[in-house]
């Protein structure tokens, strides 16, 4: 019994600890994989702002993006604007996220159903939307929808509706969960918000051409080509993916922080429980231990005995331990992805298979180690004086 | 010492299983010891003298046959009328006192006197007499590990005194003694039993036994020989 | 509406907000960090901030610590203010410098923040004259039925627009803390569980340590019920003493996760507080462990005949 409750507490503590390592390490892995799904490296927004951070945008967006297309490091640009609309359908009214784009360039979602819309004008007529869209006003594909933006409060009225038909159901990267957003070509939306919207956009993603035989050479020329848009147009700010993840996890840096402290804590648990059970073990057998120390068995070999107790105990613990913390992890992520502003495909807890082998070998080193005094002490003990007290009378 | 038997056991067995064997460790045991009397049962290691101790002290009960103490079956007891005959009258010492290493001597001796719901200040005045009779007067606040091995048999006797019972059962008391120690103690019996405390002493030490009035020689879970002791030659 | 990609808040609406009437409505009341957040001035003004000067001349503007402490900007100061970044902008003087409100939602964004009068932002960005909420103070005899009635009253005429009670914004902008609320409820239930382990299996480890004792002293007479409640009542001991030394610890510790969160995020806001409350709860939870904790120990100890304890 006591040695079950012993592995279920040392379980316990390793499920923490994975816990606590996806944690640390999963954002910035998710995150990292979410801006990287779609092969953009840089992110060029208005000067000082997050992409989507504030509802800022920049003109001359068609200069913009034709200087930036006429870099000959630079691949592919996917320009973006987004904004807030009204939307209608039948007696269902819903604020929206509207967001334009290329929808041959476009980075911010993958079609699910049906298609993604088309047009090359200033005129919306159709438009893609995300699951929470469809269940706000109970429309499926197909539907026709009234978006409306702009309202003059002189007049009383709103801004001039336009009737739009759902063509199709996307999956959006980077919208935050439980926002209807909905999507059309980019020209369509900077003619359907007028003078908002002429000629501006929100972001623009741009992907640096990718030497395949070199991280390192790739990664200098996706910095460089940041730098020289800075230089080279002053109202934007280019952010890299890097410095994109960096800024998000010094806006998360708590959960990282409580994560190592936790994670520490699993440890010094897991520590506490193998000395105090290998201890309580080594007194229950001093005689059986003294016997062995005069029959031959040399101090090192009853150390090795006792601590192989150690390394087996944290051995089981871990092994369940590693179920446990993998289904707890899901649980809190789950939580966790609420967190409002954020991606709703961003997860904080990330299998990493690297950083949970290395922290539960230190955790198994941790409680081997950790029956390594009362196994020093057994080792030491006056084999003559032990066979006396514990002999079995 | 009276002839009125205090103690009686009527042909009992005692089997233990011990993986896949088992063990008879005793064979239809009989005998009686009346009240006054200092006994010692003797034999070598697996002879059933302590499997028989423990039937005589109702901390075992028999596979079959009876044991009596003051006229009363105590082989079927349940375990908590057991354990009230053995805290009202019975004492029991150990070959390793087996003492509450936190606890002073005094606070040792009075925990059985708590149990029978003897007040505070009564506890005190008896543990303190009682430790002072077995030579401790001066160490009553001594935990166990500040007393010598003698010193804390000495307070499980007291110990074993604490509620004034019928028979003291000692088994092995003086294996964890020195040869000096371990007479003082046999001593100490032979003191309480002039006074009249029926006294049962198990053994394995054929000398030793003779410190006792009669000793009763097992073997194989039989008794073998139950004859009066011959005091050794001095 | 929020807009999706990263944590944000909207500088356009923080701005004027905190224009109207000078009173931030968020009331982080449900996740019990009730305050009533408002922002400090405390730079001491050369001149008071006037509204609806001409707008021929300088304008003032009020900015915030982050901006002073990271630019070197004080009082008196003249910066150049504009909507669009690269262009040359007016010049505005620094009147005033604010330290924010404790407001989780902001904690952890290192964005600036400066306020203007509305008129004057309006001009900036060609906003005519709009904006993106008001604030009403409604007369404390009102009530919260005048308030419900005012809501329904505005609510009916209203086109284009919403009135909210400003515990249902509070609520609403929360989110963020509700979130890491109910993960710091997950993780303190884990804890929990955790803990109730551990310390079962440290007490049946120890009671163990301790059956040959017991084991004489049942044999000396001491009844079960007599073992079951020492050991019990040890346990309740061993854990009060233990919870009321964590919650020391767990008090020094909140000074420590204060000191250092509110100089990392450079907010006044309280991160970790240790209430009478919550030192009770600990307390009450460590003694219910600890007394089921030692009652099963005990349960497992007095079920076993002494002889068996002792090894025979």
């Amino acid at each position: 019994m006591r040695t079950l409750l012993a592995v279920l507490g040392l379980a316990i503590a390793a499920a923490l600890l994975i816990d606590m390592v996806m944690l640390a390490t999963g954002m910035r892995a998710s995150f990292r994989s979410l801006l990287t799904s779609r092969g953009y490296e840089l992110r060029v927004t208005p000067r000082g702002t997050l992409p989507f951070d504030t509802e800022a945008t920049v003109g001359s967006a068609s200069a913009l993006v034709a200087s930036l297309r006429a870099h000959p490091d630079i691949e592919r640009v996917s320009p973006s604007l987004g904004s807030t609309v009204q939307v209608q359908r039948v007696d269902r009214a819903r604020s929206a996220f509207v967001l334009g784009t290329q929808p041959d360039l476009q980075g911010e979602y993958t079609v699910i159903n049906g298609r993604a819309p088309l047009g090359t004008d200033t005129l919306l007529r159709e438009v893609i939307v995300n699951a929470v869209f469809l269940t706000a006003l109970d429309a499926t594909l197909g539907d026709t929808i009234t978006i409306t933006t702009g309202r003059s409060a002189q007049l009383r009225i709103a801004g001039t509706p336009t009737r739009v038909v759902i063509v199709g159901e996307g999956r959006f990267l980077y919208v935050p969960p439980g926002l209807p957003a909905l999507s059309a070509p980019l020209a369509a939306v900077q003619g359907f918000l007028g003078d908002a919207g002429r000629d501006r956009i929100s972001l623009a993603m741009a992907s640096v051409r990718a030497d395949t035989t070199s991280a390192t050479a790739n990664a200098a020329r996706t910095e460089a080509v940041r730098v020289w848009i800075e230089q080279t147009h002053a109202r934007v700010t280019a952010i890299s993916t890097e410095t994109a993840i960096v800024q998000v996890e010094e806006r998360l840096a708590y959960f990282r922080q409580l994560a190592f402290i936790l994670g520490a804590l699993s440890l010094v648990i897991g520590v506490l429980l193998v000395t105090t059970l290998v201890s309580l073990s080594v007194n229950e057998r001093l005689g059986e231990l003294a016997v062995l120390r005069a029959i031959g068995v040399p101090r090192s070999g009853v150390l090795q005995q006792i601590m192989l107790e150690g390394f087996m105990l944290g051995m089981a613990g871990i092994i369940i331990g590693l179920g446990l913390g993998l289904v707890t992890a899901q649980w809190l992520n789950a939580i966790l992805r609420d967190f409002p502003g954020l991606p709703a495909d961003l997860d904080f807890f990330v299998w990493s298979a690297e950083a949970a082998w290395k922290s539960l070998a230190m955790l198994l080193v941790a409680s081997t180690v950790a029956g390594a005094l009362p196994a020093w002490r057994a080792s030491q003990m006056r084999v003559a004086q032990a066979l006396r007290e514990e002999a079995i009378g | 010492m009276s002839a009125t038997p205090l103690l009686e056991a009527f042909e009992v067995t005692r089997r233990y299983r011990t993986g896949e064997n088992d063990v008879h460790a005793l064979r239809g045991v009989s005998l009686t010891i009346n009240r006054g009397e200092f006994v010692a049962i003797v034999g070598a290691s697996g002879s059933g003298k302590s499997t028989l101790l423990h039937l005589l002290g109702a901390v075992d009960t028999p596979d079959s046959g009876r044991v009596v103490f003051e006229g009363r079956d105590i082989s079927t007891l349940t375990d908590a009328d057991a354990t009230r005959l053995r805290l009202l009258r019975v004492g029991l010492v150990f070959q390793r006192f087996y003492l509450m290493p936190t606890l002073s001597a005094l606070e040792n001796v009075s925990l059985p006197m708590a149990e029978a719901g003897l007040g505070k200040v009564d506890r005190r005045a008896r543990a303190t007499a009682l430790l002072s009779f077995v030579g401790l007067g001066e160490r009553t606040s001594h935990r166990p590990t500040q007393l010598s091995g003698g010193e804390q048999q000495r307070v499980a006797v007291a110990r074993a005194l604490a509620n004034e019972p019928a028979l003291l059962l000692a088994d092995e008391p003086t294996g964890e003694l020195d040869a000096a120690t371990g007479a003082a103690l046999i001593a100490l019996l032979q003191q309480l039993n002039a006074d009249g405390l029926t006294c049962v002493l198990v053994t394995h030490d054929a000398a030793l036994a003779r410190s006792a009035r009669r000793v009763i020689t097992m073997r194989d879970g039989r008794i073998v020989s139950d004859e009066p002791s011959t005091p050794l030659v001095a | 509406m929020s807009r999706p990609g990263f944590p944000k808040v909207s500088l356009r609406r923080a701005v004027v907000a905190s224009l109207i009437g000078g009173v931030l409505l968020l009331s982080v009341s449900s996740v019990g960090h009730a305050q009533r957040l408002r922002d400090t001035v405390i730079g001491t003004p050369t001149a008071p901030l006037v509204p609806g000067r001409a707008a021929s001349a300088i304008r003032e503007l009020a900015i915030d610590e982050r901006i002073a402490s990271d630019y070197g900007v004080s009082v008196g100061d003249t910066l150049r203010l504009s909507a669009e970044a690269g262009t040359v902008g007016e010049p505005v003087i620094v009147g005033a410098v604010v330290r924010r409100a404790a407001d989780p939602s902001e904690v952890a964004r290192s964005e600036f923040r400066v306020r203007l009068h509305l008129d004057h932002l309006q001009r900036l960005i060609d906003s005519d004259d709009r904006v993106d909420r008001f604030a009403v103070a409604v007369r404390p005899e009102a009530g919260a039925a005048g308030v419900d009635s005012l809501l329904a009253r505005i609510n009916h005429v209203a086109f284009g627009f919403r009135a909210h009670a400003s515990a249902d914004v509070a609520v609403e902008s929360s989110r963020t803390f509700q979130v890491v609320d109910r993960f710091h409820r997950a993780i303190g239930g884990i804890t929990i569980v955790a803990s109730a382990i551990f310390l079962l299996c440290i007490l049946l480890l120890k009671v163990e340590e301790r059956r040959r004792a017991i084991a004489a002293l049942r044999l000396a007479g001491l009844s079960r019920r007599t073992v079951a409640l020492s050991v019990i009542a040890e346990a309740a001991v061993v854990a009060v003493v233990g919870s009321v030394i964590g919650a020391g610890l767990g008090w020094v510790v909140t000074l420590a996760v204060n000191a250092y969160y509110q100089r990392v995020f450079r907010t006044p806001l309280t991160f970790a507080m240790l209430t009478p409350r919550i030192a009770l709860f600990a307390v009450t939870l460590s003694l219910v462990l600890g007394i089921g904790a030692g009652a099963l120990a005990a349960w497992r100890l007095v079920r076993t005949r002494p002889l068996v304890l002792l090894g025979r």
